[in-house]
């Protein structure tokens, strides 16, 4: 989760409330604080909500939280007179675009620290990693509008963040740093977006790396934002990167862009509006707010509220992600209000508990087991082919088997749990014997789960016998009418191996651990085993 | 002072043998005295308690075979199987190959040239060995006298050194013990001991014939330690989630359990995941090459939901929703994808529904992480269920599972709304975050016919697990130590 770092000396002046009130309250909005510091704080929120990715932004929130300032926040869109083209080239690539300007800002290295962590903050959590979102930031006053938005050939060269020389498109996805992070992002395309100015100066090269040229210093007063990506959640990330500036003291102005002779300008800021009824936030919180109670805790949420009767208009500002349906409504309303002032109610919802009946067996087998001294163990169902068959002696099958294993011991799930008690035998290697241990659980089929007992018994005079007394029991005890026949498992001695047959089908098998088996988990004392399909 | 009458018949046996010995070993005495070795020991350690003997002990290195060092005691060390293979002319590496095996010349080749027993060069494409004498073979001798099971009374150090390294034999500490008297004994044995006949097995036998009356029964000391037993268990892991199977049950849940294989619908696409979210990459969930089928019923229901909102006033998340993409089967990420499923096979009022089972993430294993964990999850469906009755349940599972204090802060889970991450308080950690809840969206519930808020639960008992059994590695849970589920405690909590 994206993690904000927060200035004590930039929260008090933002929000203006003393720092241990503000800590002491921020996880009430929704925020984990991972690390309170002498100068600073670094607090996690959650991926739906970017707009807390910045400290103005929760500087903006905190403010209403604490009822210092309510409401939808209003922001001025004066318009600019910087244009942008969007060419057919750059559709097949990377085709939406979304721009503003912010003038009159000071900042200073803290604050460009800060907006360069937003940026990052978005990339993650609203750009899947650039994929979808990615934002240029440049200083103003280098570059002559109009821009440019086109895709070009790779060949082209230009000075990149970070260089002092310019280098080729195609090169800079080998050597710059960023290039080779985010090359993935434009495999198969055979030319690359660019954005230029009037002289033909180049701002970026999205989404991968900026121009050296426009790198924003402390001297820095205006800013053209660019947030270029695949689909329309770039309007959203640039209204999160313009407002968080705007709560920096600076002036937005919007941008026109023209695409395909049509022409539009860019921030919207304009509120979007729901409608919200008082009975269905109360029945669901299970509260008794009025109308005004209601407006209020939306208030604090930096949201709008209009009351008409028993029912609200809410205005949810531009910046907002997160906002699907009317419930993600409610859930600020129960924010505001106060998790902490719920008063929790078992439900009366009456029912009667039940089992199920797989448990139930798996209960009853546990009893049994542990009757006749087998300690139980759990173990993973995810294996491995050389554990699960060849240590086995037994012929590779078709398994459940994981697409992209992330380690040479998971590669599939289980189909029998006696490999998986070999392996327990294994690493108890140097404990005390007799050891006796069973697991029962599930194992996978043909995409399915069945179930399974299996029991191990290691000893210096471990016999055919004893395991077939053992086994026969567990069968007494289920009621299970069987007959034993001589078995092929490889895993076990030929001539000391048995399959149970229950209505002419095998259910199980029962003997003496082939020495074969035995040394391939590094032992070396006589082992007897069963396992039982219990499905 | 002891006195004669607090001593066994055996402890009077020994310390009359030891009143005639300067001193002895264990084997000695236990013959002198007439007993088995464990019990005239026994007699000495607590002849010895009461100031009537002396136990010295001794340690001393002993040295024995491996299986390697047995191979090369019956048949020789490689490097001297060459020599006298050589018999003093010198010989070519190819030819040696002939009668060696490539493991044995490797490891004769070093030692030769260190042992100075033969010198070895290149003349053209070829190794020449060119022996040189040999005048002892200390390595050979100390393998012989062990072979043979002779003590090693005088050697090198460093011949032993070597033959470690070789790993041809291991060294394992030896406690001699020798036992005399005291003076205190002697006094004692002086003034006249006196041997009476005592019972110390009662038999079937002395029962039946009334024999035990006439005869002493041999007091015990009750504060003998004894030997340890240890009886076969549930795994203490399964004892804690038969403890929340418990508490469900008593609360009224009705227990489900599934299929680890589910469809990509299941698992993400009926709880209104977007196709291209993060946790849906192949790097965190363990895709499959098959491909399910689809419950026609709903499957439509659910594309309209994720494309444009259905008909219950949502956004949706736009684009495309692709029905290939759903039938892509995984290993279940969460329990979630079989409470879902039972909710929409029983979309009527009221379900209570609980599931304790295995859920696979793709997570490198580590002290903390596990691909594969237990989790667990509880929902309640009906009529008029709210917010506060979510945290009800909450505050009553927790109170049950013994944790009195419980806080309730937002959360985000995808398809939660409104979402709560509960948090206990445990003594010398503070509050600690424990699993997640809230009310499954409108998203989630309108496409499977679901008319009524769902209130969910779930966490992952690992950390619970830890806590209560004291781990710190969860990787123990399921390799376990067979001496750790012998010992651990039943009655921890």
């Amino acid at each position: 989760m994206p993690m904000v770092t927060l200035r004590y000396e930039d929260l008090k002046k933002l929000i203006g409330a003393d720092k241990d009130v503000i800590l002491d309250r921020m996880p009430m909005i929704g925020a984990d604080v991972e690390r309170i510091g002498a100068e600073h704080a670094d607090v996690e929120f959650f991926p739906d909500r970017p707009d807390l990715f910045s400290i103005e932004g929760v500087a903006r929130a905190m403010r209403g939280f604490l009822e210092i300032e309510t409401g939808l926040p209003r922001y001025d869109v004066l318009e600019s007179n910087v244009s942008i083209t969007i060419k057919k080239s750059v559709r097949p690539i990377r085709p939406h675009l979304a721009c503003a300007v912010v003038r009159g800002l000071s900042l200073c290295s803290d604050s460009i620290e800060s907006l360069m962590s937003l940026q990052e903050n978005l990339h993650w959590g609203v750009g899947r990693d650039r994929k979808k979102v990615s934002i240029g930031v440049h200083d103003l006053s280098r570059i002559n509008p109009p821009f440019t938005y086109l895709a070009t050939d790779p060949s082209f060269e230009f000075i990149p963040l970070d260089f002092d020389r310019p280098v080729s498109m195609r090169k800079m996805l080998e050597i710059h740093p960023k290039g080779i992070k985010f090359a993935h992002l434009l495999e198969g395309s055979k030319r690359y977006p660019l954005i230029v100015d009037s002289a033909g100066n180049v701002l970026s090269f999205p989404p991968i790396i900026n121009c050296e040229l426009t790198r924003v210093t402390d001297a820095t007063r205006d800013l053209f934002i660019e947030v270029t990506g695949t689909d329309i959640s770039v309007a959203v990330a640039l209204n999160i990167v313009a407002t968080a500036l705007a709560e920096r003291g600076g002036k937005i102005e919007s941008v026109e862009m023209v695409s395909d002779g049509a022409v539009r300008r860019m921030p919207n800021l304009s509120p979007t509006t729901r409608a919200l009824q008082v009975d269905e936030v109360n029945s669901l919180l299970g509260l008794d707010l009025s109308a005004e109670e209601i407006a209020r805790n939306l208030e604090k949420m930096r949201l709008g509220a209009t009351i008409h009767a028993d029912k609200l208009t809410v205005e949810v500002p531009a910046y907002r992600a997160d906002i699907l349906h009317a419930w993600d409504l409610i859930e600020d309303v129960a924010i505001g209000y106060g998790y902490d002032r719920f008063k929790p109610e078992f439900p009366e919802t009456a029912t009667i508990g039940r089992t199920h009946p797989i448990e139930d067996k798996f209960a009853l087998l546990r009893e049994l087991m542990i009757g006749l001294g087998f300690s139980e163990v759990m173990t993973f169902t995810l294996t491995n082919e050389k554990v699960h068959f060849d240590n086995m002696k037994r012929r590779r099958v078709k398994v459940t088997r994981v697409k992209h294993p992330i380690s040479m011991d998971h590669t599939m799930v289980r189909s029998s749990i006696l490999p998986n008690l070999m392996e327990i035998l294994s690493l108890n290697r140097h404990r005390e014997l007799p050891q006796r241990i069973f697991e029962v659980g599930d194992v996978i089929l043909d995409g399915k789960n069945e179930q399974r007992l299996a029991g191990v018994f290691i000893h210096s005079t471990a016999s055919f016998a004893e395991i077939k007394s053992i086994a026969e029991s567990v069968l007494r005890d289920l009621g299970t009418e069987f007959t034993i026949e001589e078995a092929d498992d490889p895993a076990f001695l030929e001539g000391r191996r048995a399959s149970i047959i229950v209505d002419g089908r095998s259910i199980g098998v029962l003997g003496e651990i082939h020495p074969d088996v035995i040394l391939s988990f590094g032992l070396d004392h006589p082992i007897v085993a069963f396992e039982l399909d219990i499905s | 002072m002891a006195r004669r009458k607090d001593l066994t018949t055996d402890e009077k046996r020994v310390l009359l043998v030891l009143s005639k010995v300067k001193s002895t070993s264990p084997e000695k005495l236990a013959s002198l005295a007439e007993l088995n070795v464990e019990t005239a020991m026994r007699a000495a350690f607590l002849l010895g308690q009461k100031g009537l003997s002396k136990i010295a002990e001794k340690s001393t290195e002993i040295y024995s075979l491996t299986p390697e060092g047995v191979l090369y005691a019956e048949k020789g060390l490689p490097e001297r199987r060459i020599i006298d293979f050589m018999a003093g002319k010198e010989t070519s590496l190819s030819k040696l190959r002939e009668a060696f095996s490539a493991q044995e010349i490797d490891i004769a080749l070093g030692w030769l040239r260190k042992k100075g027993w033969a010198s070895i060069e290149k003349r053209k494409d070829e190794a020449i060995i060119t022996p040189l004498g040999i005048k002892r073979d200390p390595q050979g001798e100390i393998l012989d006298l062990l072979h043979a099971g002779r003590d090693l009374r005088r050697f090198d150090p460093d011949v032993i050194k070597a033959l470690l390294s070789r790993n041809l034999i291991v060294a394992a500490e030896k406690t001699t013990r020798t036992i005399s008297i005291t003076d205190e004994g002697r006094r004692l044995v002086a003034r006249g001991i006196e041997i009476v006949d005592e019972i110390a097995q009662l038999t079937p036998d002395l029962i039946r014939s009334g024999e035990w009356r006439k005869k002493r029964l041999r007091a015990y000391d009750v504060n003998i330690p004894v030997l340890k037993v240890f009886g076969a268990k549930k795994h203490p892991y399964r004892r804690l989630l038969d403890q929340m199977r418990k508490i469900f049950l008593e609360m009224g849940f009705e227990e489900i359990r599934g299929d680890i294989v589910q469809t990509s619908f299941w698992n993400f696409d009926a709880l209104f995941q977007p196709q291209d979210h993060p946790a849906r990459e192949m790097q965190d969930t363990f895709y499959l090459d098959s491909k399910g089928d689809l419950p026609g019923n709903f499957a439509q229901k659910v594309k309209a939901m994720h494309e444009h909102g259905g008909d219950i006033g949502s956004t949706g998340w736009g684009g495309k929703w692709s029905l290939e993409l759903a039938r892509t089967e995984v290993l279940r990420t969460h329990t979630t994808a079989l409470t879902i499923k039972h909710l929409a096979d029983n979309p009527d009022p009221p379900v209570k529904a609980f599931c304790i089972g295995r859920a696979y993430r793709r997570e490198a294993i580590d002290a903390t992480h596990l691909p594969e964990f237990v989790q667990l999850e509880g929902v309640v469906m009906d009529e008029g269920v709210s917010f506060k009755n979510l945290l009800g349940c909450l505050a009553e599972f927790y109170k049950r599972m013994g944790f009195e204090a419980v806080r309730f802060r937002p959360g985000y889970f995808p398809y939660t709304e409104p979402s709560v991450e509960p948090e206990v308080y445990v003594e010398e950690l503070g509050w600690i975050e424990l699993g997640g809840a809230g009310i499954f969206r409108r998203e989630v519930t309108a496409p499977l016919g679901i008319r009524h808020p769902v209130l969910a639960w779930g966490l992952g008992v690992g950390r619970l697990a830890m806590l209560r059994l004291g781990l710190k590695d969860l990787r123990d849970l399921y390799r376990s130590d067979i001496d750790w589920l012998w010992r651990c405690p039943t009655c921890q909590w």
